[in-house]
């Protein structure tokens, strides 16, 4: 499907195609510059190739299996990589593949700034912003027009309006939590304007009287991979009314962000006004009361948090949301995965008995 | 004077030195009964002492610094010269993690951490450090409370998810110094980022201590640092002489004042004391091991808790790791930092650390080390627990390998945990390794 897209994207319409990593990057920057941007999200499954092997097996299966997707060739379509610095694992696939002949084309990075909102970080975010920008017209061979990134920028409001009103309004979506996450992680792969399309169409389709279709969950992870976990949690009878996921919910601005005169300025506040993310080192304080009115906005009835195994940004915050929700009498359930093409059979149980026990409560309450 | 400042100045002052000395007689007492054991090593360094003396009293004194003087828990990597004109009391939480990873403490502590949900597969340091934040566990008796929390990126982006948690167990302030990455080198803006960064660490510790910047004591403790990392640099070099006068886990154990105490006057005093030393043993040609037939390079942390047995078998086999890329970190950029421009230049000095540059110039940094200290072989310790050291070495390994035609290993461990250490595998790479130094 990605290679179908990009090659059409490039024959029809002499589009530049970079391929990018996990997690946070200045989208509408890219699609000014008339770059498609194909996420790499690992792919999952097994690493795949000779070249699997150069990375250490106690690195997150995201990297490992990246590497071994550019090392061995498979992204030969692709003009570029573009590499968030999203954590140590990550900064080091950059070095490794840039260093170590691992790929042989233009890698781009993107430092966006860690911790706290602050002076120096926003003149630095800024600057790179304009590093980056000089980096894709070295790929595409053009400038950045200032009225392409207003233009831009106007799209990807509308598609994160869009992608906002689905979340929020999960219970008036007719289709299973796997059609929501397919149409909504398509987004990591389509030109922006038909990504846009597809949402259009689905926010037609959200029916005016909400529909229960069993316990409303909250979920919070890293990428939602294997999507099979859920047809498990639908087929237990609970479905995803909120979310947090670094690929998902944390890359959709928290409110409708007002047009900025200058379009630089206006990137730089789309930058600034995601989510609280660990991997951009926003507070434990910061992220906990986000998580907890996502929750309590949603009418969530319990929370599923599902890492990915060897993510350390995740899991330095998962005793934290834990000991908050619990507090508050929260059930929650923490699941690991390592981008397995499928749920295991141990997860499907676990999930399949912590919807039980959500139910079970729900009905002694009632 | 408040009381407490009073207990932490009597610490310092009076308990921790009469502490010292009455050890001092001691192990006076026991070297009259000579251990019957034959050792592969040369005599111990007489400067050990010196420095047991000197991290017990630092960590005698913080016992009773919170209330007394300002805490800062910092990385190893913060420029910590920065805090030092506050007078803080500086506690590292990765020194602190080795010091419980040596006497085999951080399962117990990180199970502890484990109990409330933090993974294993997190650093070592982090979780034993949690784990004696959250049960009171130390075997330096009592961590003061920090009323700071400073945090760099320059060695990992760990610290920051870690620093992140114990700012919401503390409730105190947090301020990073977020360095970018550097590919190559460094561009302007980043650096300006980094400069910028560094006043905002003054004026958060000008806050915590409602006194404003003292320009002459920053002067002062940037030109103690500069001292000591590059005093540091020159014990280090004495390893290129052959013998080496000491181990590289000699080096490992040394290092400590150069992260812990840098910036102060002690910590210059102890690597001069250091240096006389090691010059001496070279004079006399007295080596770290006695019979040094193998010279190699160790990449990465240590295994602290196989820091002796480790040492020992290289050593039985006349092996001496003669240099490290990890103790160099703190000698490779000290000529980089300027009191006369102390936010551009220490930027740049603590932007410009191994771990936060690319595998180029790790690839070029091990050349060097190989050809200066006339390095036979190589052991890159695979870190379970530091994935930014770790990442890179199965191809570091090929290509030094390759190009320097010597012999080198790959140990699989963790630097904190030894429940992931497996005995007979290391072993039987050791021995393999040894054999083929031959």
């Amino acid at each position: 499907m990605r290679a179908a897209v990009i090659r059409e994207q490039r024959e029809r319409h002499g589009r530049r195609i970079v391929a990018v990593l996990p997690v946070h990057y200045p989208k509408p920057l890219l699609t000014a510059m008339n770059v498609l941007a194909v996420e790499l999200w690992g792919p999952p499954g097994p690493p795949r190739g000779v070249d699997a092997g150069r990375v250490q097996p106690y690195v997150c299966a995201i990297v490992r299996n990246a590497f071994a997707f550019l090392a061995s060739g498979a992204a030969s379509e692709v003009d570029a990589v573009l590499t968030p610095h999203t954590c140590d694992s990550l900064q080091g696939f950059a070095t490794l593949v840039s260093d170590f002949s691992a790929w042989p084309k233009p890698l781009l990075h993107f430092q966006h700034p860690k911790g706290e909102d602050r002076q120096s970080l926003r003149t630095f975010l800024g600057r790179e912003l304009r590093h980056l920008a000089d980096g894709l017209a070295a790929v595409t061979g053009r400038e950045l027009e200032p009225a392409a990134l207003s233009k831009a920028l106007a799209l990807h409001r509308r598609i994160d309006d869009a992608r906002r009103f689905l979340l929020t309004r999960r219970r008036g979506f007719a289709g299973s939590d796997r059609e929501l996450y397919t149409l909504l992680r398509r987004g990591e792969y389509l030109w922006p304007a038909d990504h846009f399309r597809e949402l259009e169409a689905a926010l037609r389709t959200l029916q005016a009287q909400p529909t229960e279709r069993g316990i409303p969950i909250m979920v919070s992870g890293y990428v939602c991979e294997p999507m099979g976990l859920f047809d498990v949690l639908n087929e237990a009878g609970a479905f995803v009314v909120a979310d947090d996921y670094a690929g998902v919910g944390r890359r959709i601005p928290v409110e409708t962000l007002a047009p900025a005169p200058d379009p630089w300025d206006a990137l730089l506040a789309w930058v600034l006004s995601m989510p609280p993310c660990p991997t951009r080192a926003a507070t434990q304080t910061a992220r906990l009361e986000h998580l907890w009115r996502l929750y309590e906005e949603s009418g969530a009835r319990a929370l599923l948090i599902h890492t990915q195994k060897f993510c350390d940004p995740e899991l330095f915050d998962v005793p934290a949301i834990r000991q908050r929700f619990a507090a508050r009498d929260v059930p929650t359930l923490h699941l690991e995965g390592e981008l397995e093409l499928a749920p295991s059979g141990q997860a499907s149980t676990r999930l399949e008995a912590f919807v039980e026990m959500v139910q079970a409560r729900q009905w002694g309450s009632a | 004077m408040s009381v407490r400042r009073l207990q932490y100045e009597v610490a310092g002052r009076v308990v921790g030195p009469a502490m010292i000395a009455l050890d001092r007689w001691r192990a006076q007492s026991r070297r009259l009964s000579p251990s019957a054991r034959p050792s592969p090593f040369g005599p111990p360094l007489e400067s050990t002492r010196k420095l047991k003396e000197l991290m017990q009293l630092h960590y005698l004194q913080g016992r009773y610094a919170d209330g007394a003087v300002p805490v800062a828990w910092v990385t190893s990597g913060f420029p910590v010269e920065l805090l030092r004109p506050w007078g803080f009391h500086v506690v590292y939480p990765e020194n602190h993690g080795a010091l419980c990873a040596s006497r085999r403490l951080t399962p117990e502590l990180s199970d502890v951490a484990e109990a409330q949900g933090y993974s294993r597969d997190l650093c070592g340091y982090a979780r034993g450090d949690i784990g004696s934040v959250l049960s009171g566990r130390t075997p330096v008796g009592r961590l003061p409370k920090p009323d700071l929390l400073a945090c760099c990126t320059n060695i990992c982006q760990t610290v920051l998810y870690w620093y992140r948690t114990l700012a919401e167990h503390f409730g105190v302030p947090l301020v990073v110094v977020d360095t970018p990455y550097v590919f190559g080198e460094s561009a302007p803006h980043e650096l300006a980022y980094v400069e910028a960064q560094l006043e905002e660490v003054c004026a958060a510790a000008a806050r915590v201590t409602r006194r404003p910047l003292p320009r002459d004591a920053l002067a002062e403790a940037l030109t103690l640092g500069r001292e000591a990392s590059a005093l540091w640099g020159r014990c280090l070099a004495t390893g290129k002489h052959r013998p080496s006068p000491w181990t590289g886990f000699d080096g490992f154990v040394h290092m400590a004042p150069v992260v812990a105490l840098r910036g102060t006057r002690a910590c210059v005093s102890y690597y001069e004391h250091l240096l006389l030393e090691l010059e001496d043993r070279i004079a006399r040609g007295v080596g770290g091991i006695k019979e040094e037939r193998h010279r190699l390079l160790w990449d990465n942390l240590p295994i602290w808790y196989r820091i002796r047995d480790l040492s020992t078998t290289f050593a039985e086999a006349g092996a001496n790791f003669v240099c490290a890329t990890y103790t160099n970190a703190w000698a490779e950029s000290a000529a980089l930092i300027d009191p006369a421009a102390p936010f551009a230049s220490v930027a740049r000095a603590y932007t410009y650390v191994i771990l936060n540059r690319d595998l180029a110039n790790r690839l070029r940094v091990m050349r060097e080390l190989v050809r200066d200290y006339a390095v036979d072989g190589l052991v890159l310790h695979s870190d379970r627990s530091c994935k930014p050291y770790s990442i890179g070495q199965i191809d570091l390994k090929q290509k030094l390998s390759a190009e320097l035609a010597l012999p080198v290993v790959m140990l699989d461990a963790d630097h904190a945990d030894p429940r992931a250490y497996a005995e007979e595998q290391v072993g039987v790479r050791a021995a393999a390794f040894l054999e083929s130094l031959a």
